[in-house]
């Protein structure tokens, strides 16, 4: 269904996307990887918004930019935000099912479906400038989808989103993805998990890994993180942990704080409970590093490349 | 190199296909017709309004003002000369700055670009749209101006000034239209500056030229009309007959035509080509 062989895209000197070869089957693919790695790149090559600087891009078996066959096939809701503030979403979804060359009887008829479909039915008529970020991001998903394309792509649709909103999308979407094709970008792995969809990791412009989410997650899982733990006693707790064999490295931070890097994360957590209750020590907080993100993503760059 | 092969294989949906099959293609006259209504309808804001009163009235004051200066009724070839002046040259390219221009810039700007961008056919729908919503509201615009400026000049041929000066008003903003289509797809965040840059330099510099570069200028058309609905032709000083064609309306009006078609095909042709960095549409 979508075939980017050895795509390479350049915005003058900065890089977009690297040398990336990736083949997509029809189905429900995540496309994964933090802000800046290539994810909006790689979805503008895909629905025709950009032509490669070097390679080939293949959607349906047809190059996608400029290609109204192509296009009439995708459905794109873009990460950005609508900033057409008078119009309403009836207004804004019959105006985009229009140009996708259906009657106006059509148009406003699919775009009632898909406002029902995302559950905005009742903000319908209200002006996009009255509605909530969570609305706004249903009325997008509603103009990409009214024209039942076969493909929906949606770039980070759940930026922004409360957690009932991000629930409800979640739902939405993968409903939708039973029966039809799906590309999601997104930076954050428990967004797109429950989808079910396969996943293409992506980072610095390259792609650097790819699977099933257990797969992805089992990478990651494997991978050292750090654990901050705040405490009274961080030394005492040091000595303590060094005892087993979970914990790879250990660095102070502050007086209070002791910074565990381990590749068994639920163990260690143990480990730490236990020690607060026996040793007496007052644990004020666990937490996962806020770098450790960067360094699952730099983990993955380095198994690309061959690393151990 | 990197090479990943992934696949996860859910069942095609043969519905939207049957669907999609029952629907008949679009046309591009659809999409022209939905993006101009789109295009007017955002123009009908209160500061849209305010702005298009403010060019309605000011070919009045000005009237009004000229002729409390010299007596009314004005002279009938004063007062179509001022109304030329006012209404197809001054009002019409304005209204014109003001909707075609951001064609592109505001799209990029409202974030919608990207959503009409990706539609079968919608980026030359999206010129060829808004070029028709900006000739329809300059037209307006024009005509409303054009009835109490000739009403208050109080000129001995009113209807006939009104007709002429109305087709000059349609003919500049189909052809200065089309004209400012190319800065807004080459240079969409400075098209307001560019189309002001090309309009003294094309229209009122090159086109008052006695010159071949001149025949590619809307300008001459324009005036080349005007000499001949006032019927002046006869009474024009040599000098001035350099400033003019002498071919026939309909060659005038034809060569405006053609003008237009090959600026739009042009602005068409960029605007296809044309990639916007995700930055750019934020």
């Amino acid at each position: 269904m979508i075939s980017l062989q050895h795509v390479t895209k350049l915005y003058g000197q900065v890089i977009g996307v690297n040398d990336v070869t990736v083949n997509l089957a029809q189905g429900a693919h995540g496309l994964l990887g933090p802000n800046g790695a290539g994810k909006t790149t790689l979805l503008g090559l895909v629905t025709g918004q950009l032509r490669p600087t070097m390679g080939r891009v293949e959607v349906f078996g047809e190059k996608p930019f400029g290609n109204p066959s192509v296009l009439a096939r995708i459905g794109y809701c873009p990460a950005g935000d609508i900033r057409e503030r008078s119009v309403t979403p009836m207004q804004w979804v019959t105006y985009l099912v229009r140009l996708s060359g259906f009657s106006r009887h059509d148009a406003e008829r699919r775009a009632g479906v898909a406002l029902e479909e995302v559950r905005l039915s009742a903000a319908a008529d209200r002006p996009i400038g009255t509605l909530s970020k969570g609305m706004r991001q249903r009325a997008k998903i509603a103009g990409a989808l009214a024209h039942d394309p076969e493909l929906l792509v949606l770039d980070e649709p759940f930026d922004g989103l409360d957690p009932v909103a991000r629930h409800d999308l979640a739902t939405l979407v993968r409903e939708w993805a039973a029966h039809r094709s799906l590309l999601v970008a997104s930076h954050l792995l428990h967004e797109i998990e429950p989808l079910g969809a396969g996943l293409v990791v992506i980072l610095g412009s390259r792609v650097v890994a790819s699977g099933s989410s257990s797969e992805i997650r089992s990478l990651i899982d494997a991978t050292p993180a750090e654990v901050r733990v705040v405490c009274d006693a961080p030394r005492r707790l040091a000595e303590i942990v060094c005892r087993g064999d979970d914990a790879r490295s250990l660095r102070f931070e502050r007086d209070d704080t002791l910074v565990i890097g381990t590749r068994q994360a639920g163990l260690l957590a143990e480990r730490i409970t236990a020690a607060a209750v026996d040793e007496g020590i007052a644990v004020r907080e666990v937490a996962p590093d806020d770098r450790s993100l960067e360094g699952v993503f730099g983990r993955l760059v380095s198994l690309h490349r061959g690393g151990a | 190199m990197t090479t990943v092969e992934t696949t996860h294989p859910g069942s095609p949906s043969p519905l939207g296909r049957a669907d999609r099959a029952q629907t008949p293609p679009g046309t591009l006259l659809t999409s022209v017709t939905t993006i101009a209504e789109f295009q007017i309808r955002r123009m009908l804001t209160r500061s849209r309004l305010a702005v298009a009163a403010i060019g309605i009235l000011f070919p009045s004051a000005v009237i009004a003002a000229v002729g409390r200066t010299a007596g009314f009724p004005l002279d009938n070839d004063l007062a179509a000369l001022l109304i030329y002046a006012l209404v197809p040259e001054a009002v019409c390219v304005l209204a014109l700055l003001v909707t075609m221009c951001p064609a592109v810039a505001d799209e990029l700007e409202r974030g919608t670009w990207i959503h009409v961008a990706v539609r079968p056919g919608g980026r030359r729908a999206m010129i060829l749209g808004t070029y028709a919503a900006a000739v329809i509201w300059t037209v307006a615009v024009g005509s409303l101006a054009l009835i109490p400026a000739v009403i208050i000049s109080g000129a001995d041929q009113p209807i006939r000034i009104f007709l002429v000066m109305l087709g000059l008003a349609v003919l500049s903003a189909a052809g200065r239209g089309a004209l400012f289509s190319l800065p807004a797809v080459i240079l969409p965040k400075r098209a307001m500056v560019a189309s002001v840059g090309l309009a003294i330099i094309v229209e009122y510099l090159a086109g008052t030229l006695p010159a071949v570069i001149n025949q590619a200028t809307v300008s001459l058309r324009l005036r080349s009309l005007l000499v001949e609905g006032m019927g002046w032709r006869r009474q024009l000083p040599a000098e001035l007959q350099l400033l003019i064609d002498s071919q026939p309306a309909v060659v005038q009006v034809m060569a405006v035509a053609l003008l237009v078609t090959i600026l739009l095909t042009a602005a068409v042709v960029i605007v296809e080509r044309r990639q916007f960095p995700p930055s750019e549409e934020i």
